[in-house]
């Protein structure tokens, strides 16, 4: 069994499990881009990829679910049809919606930050549904300060034209998704990395 | 050749190890038989070092696995239960290239080793075609083309025929009888034994952790008796095979 | 739905890196613009672009509706004021001139998307960004693209299902934890028996990177890159 292959650097197997998840939580993330689910009151209806921006700082912690987020803004930057409108394209990652998007890495650290306090995990079932909901909250507020604050400076609006363009809407949908996020954390049926 | 030295291993959610030894020469056929949870996907786990033992020594070509993982991986190639999950390229080329690229061969060689593969399974000239449009068979043999890349003097595939029909079952024992007989050794776990056992040099078979037939396939065949495994047609294959 | 599609134009025969320089460069100067004048300018270059890459316009601006909904309501929002005069030309015009802008670097990018293969793009990547991060995002958008259409399928099976089972009566919340919950299950399922493809295939921080080569004809390109970027701080 001669290896000519001393210099190989093998990944190390928990690094390999953490990435792979990762890796599909993106694509997950871009496969929920077409599915709306209608509201009552909200002419918008809601998609569920916040959910999933949820779920990535909530099971993978502040780290991978960092990674996760960021293969998933690459994975569209390079074209594939992973945006809202199963849209893709590096300009998507500057455009309209920018501000939304470059939240999503730092909304799932923060909740892992939040959640798990650094990257050795925590069961998140065992987590008080106050701290959840706390990180939660503060992330939406996050995704949508940045969201509607970069639509404002790129479209040369006033904040509260950009607040009703792309906030507002949504509000009703964004509880719905912390309701739903809380819920799926809490049936201790998905396990952490 | 693989050699399992008084292997223990417990606690893990495919089954235990019950102070195992064995040892399987280069370019034997083996068939694993076996229950799930018998622990025979456990053992094979330990050919290249996806699990580690809790007690006793794995050794490939006479190296314990922890020394030389890289070595292990190489020498052992493996094929897992669902082909769809063991892809990491989209196109058939650029899978069956990510094994070879791990290991810093030269572009070049890269390029033969796909080749080779991919002629191995009878699937040379589909390098750019994407695997997802491919049939369940198809994929099968992609995934063993990816295995086959590492050029491993053993091949261990888990259950392999899972989710096929008729004709890809055939198409992939076709293409294992083909790798044996060049001299490639095949590890083979399945609980459905029909047709396999004429190809095989040997049969293993395991309950709770230990092996408990380990013999010809004509003997193995008493041993097999009272296992769940499906026989009765692989007897009656054999004896209109042998 | 915009994809990338073979073809012999001169866009496809360039470096991917090439093509990212001049997007970088191009959205650059689009984000620090929006007199008439530049904006002209740059309706130009892109015409050029879409013209060589042979980018159907059509398609393209329907892949990127959502966006258009919001660059063609933007103006509107902007010009409506409550009280007289109601309605505010300048505030509108100012915000038509900065979402035409935006369409203008979709489109842009339309070309790359529509010209680069995926396994081009994840060559770029793991040559530009040096090290673990390079190789972790090469290999990550190579098993996103990968995985797209098995997850896709996983997605509507679970939505068959439960539409099957329950009906769609439930609540929007319910149906959420649904997706939520089983998308999750299987997603996390099918990527731990990746994990172990990955290992027996020895996946490796340095492995044999994939083929790329910057040709003559990639010189030109990165100098209009350039020149684009610098025209970012005009």
């Amino acid at each position: 069994m001669a290896t000519e292959q001393n210099d190989v650097e093998l990944v190390d197997g928990d690094v390999v499990h953490a990435f792979a998840r990762a890796a599909l939580l993106a694509t997950l993330l871009g496969a929920v881009a077409p599915i709306a689910i209608p509201i009552p009151f909200s002419p918008a209806p809601i998609t569920l990829q916040v959910l999933f921006v949820f779920l990535a700082g909530l099971l993978l912690g502040p780290l991978w679910g960092t990674v996760s987020i960021l293969l998933y803004l690459a994975a569209g930057a390079i074209g594939l049809p992973v945006f809202a409108g199963m849209a893709g394209g590096l300009g998507v990652l500057v455009g309209d919606s920018a501000g939304y998007l470059w939240s999503y890495p730092l909304a799932a650290c923060l909740i892992g930050l939040f959640v798990h306090r650094g990257t050795d995990l925590r069961d998140p079932a065992e987590i008080s549904t106050a701290l959840v909901v706390v990180a939660l909250v503060t992330a939406t507020v996050l995704i949508y300060g940045m969201g509607v604050g970069y639509m404002a400076w790129l479209l040369e609006l006033e904040l509260w034209e950009a607040i009703t363009v792309g906030a507002l809407w949504f509000v009703p949908g964004e509880l719905l998704k912390i309701a739903a996020a809380v819920a799926i954390v809490e049936s201790g049926r998905i396990d952490t990395v | 050749m693989l050699e399992f030295r008084s292997v223990s291993f417990g606690f893990d959610d495919v089954g235990v190890l019950d102070s195992v030894s064995l040892s399987i020469p280069d370019g034997e056929f083996v068939v694993f038989a076996g229950a799930n949870g018998s622990g025979k996907t456990t053992l094979l786990r330990h050919c290249n070092g996806l699990l580690d033992p809790d007690e006793g020594t794995v050794l490939v070509d006479g190296t314990p696995v922890e020394d030389d993982v890289i070595g292990a991986r190489t020498s052992v190639g493996m094929v897992f239960q669902h082909p769809r999950d063991q892809f990491v390229a989209a196109t058939v080329g650029d899978d069956v290239a990510f094994g070879p690229a791990n290991l810093g061969l030269e572009r070049t060689e890269i390029d033969r080793r796909v080749a080779e593969a991919l002629e191995a399974v009878n699937l040379r000239g589909r390098e750019d075609e994407r695997i997802e449009r491919l049939s369940g068979g198809e994929q099968s043999r992609v995934a063993i083309a990816g295995a086959l890349a590492m050029e491993p003097t053993h091949l261990v595939l888990d259950e392999p025929f899972t989710g096929l029909d008729e004709p890809a079952r055939r198409s992939v024992m076709d293409r294992l009888e083909a790798l044996a007989a060049d001299g490639t050794g095949i590890l083979l776990a399945t609980h459905d034994l029909r047709d396999v056992l004429a190809l095989a040099d040997r049969v293993i078979a395991m309950a709770d952790g230990r092996v408990v037939v380990d013999d010809s396939p004509e003997r193995a065949l008493e041993g097999l008796d009272g296992l769940p495994v499906r026989v009765p047609r692989a007897r009656a294959d054999l004896e209109e095979q042998c | 739905m915009l994809t990338y599609e073979p073809g012999e134009t001169v866009v496809h025969d360039l470096d991917p890196r090439s093509k990212l320089a001049v997007q970088i460069g191009f959205a650059a100067t689009a984000l620090a613009h929006t007199a008439p004048r530049a904006l002209l300018g740059l309706s130009v270059v892109t015409a050029v672009v879409l013209a060589l890459a042979r980018v159907p316009l059509l398609r393209t601006l329907y892949a990127y509706r959502f966006a258009l909904v919001i660059l063609a309501v933007g103006p509107l929002v902007a010009a409506a004021t409550l009280g007289p005069p109601w309605i505010d030309l300048e505030a509108g015009l100012a915000t038509a001139l900065a979402s035409y802008r935006v369409l203008l670097i979709l489109l842009v990018s339309a070309a790359y998307v529509r010209t680069t293969p995926v396994r081009e793009s994840r060559a770029a990547i793991q040559r530009t960004i040096p090290g673990k991060p390079g190789q972790l995002l090469g290999i990550g958008v190579a098993l996103v693209f990968r995985f797209l259409p098995v997850v896709q399928s996983d997605l509507r099976t679970i939505r068959d299902a439960s539409a099957a089972r329950l009906g769609t009566e439930r609540s929007a919340r319910e149906r959420a934890t649904t997706i939520g919950l089983l998308g999750l299950s299987r997603t996390f399922d099918r990527a731990d028996r990746l994990s172990l493809a990955l290992r027996a295939r020895c996946f490796s921080w340095n492995p044999t990177l994939p083929a790329l080569a910057f040709s003559r004809r990639d010189a030109p390109v990165l100098g209009i890159a350039v020149a684009l970027l610098l025209t970012a701080f005009l």
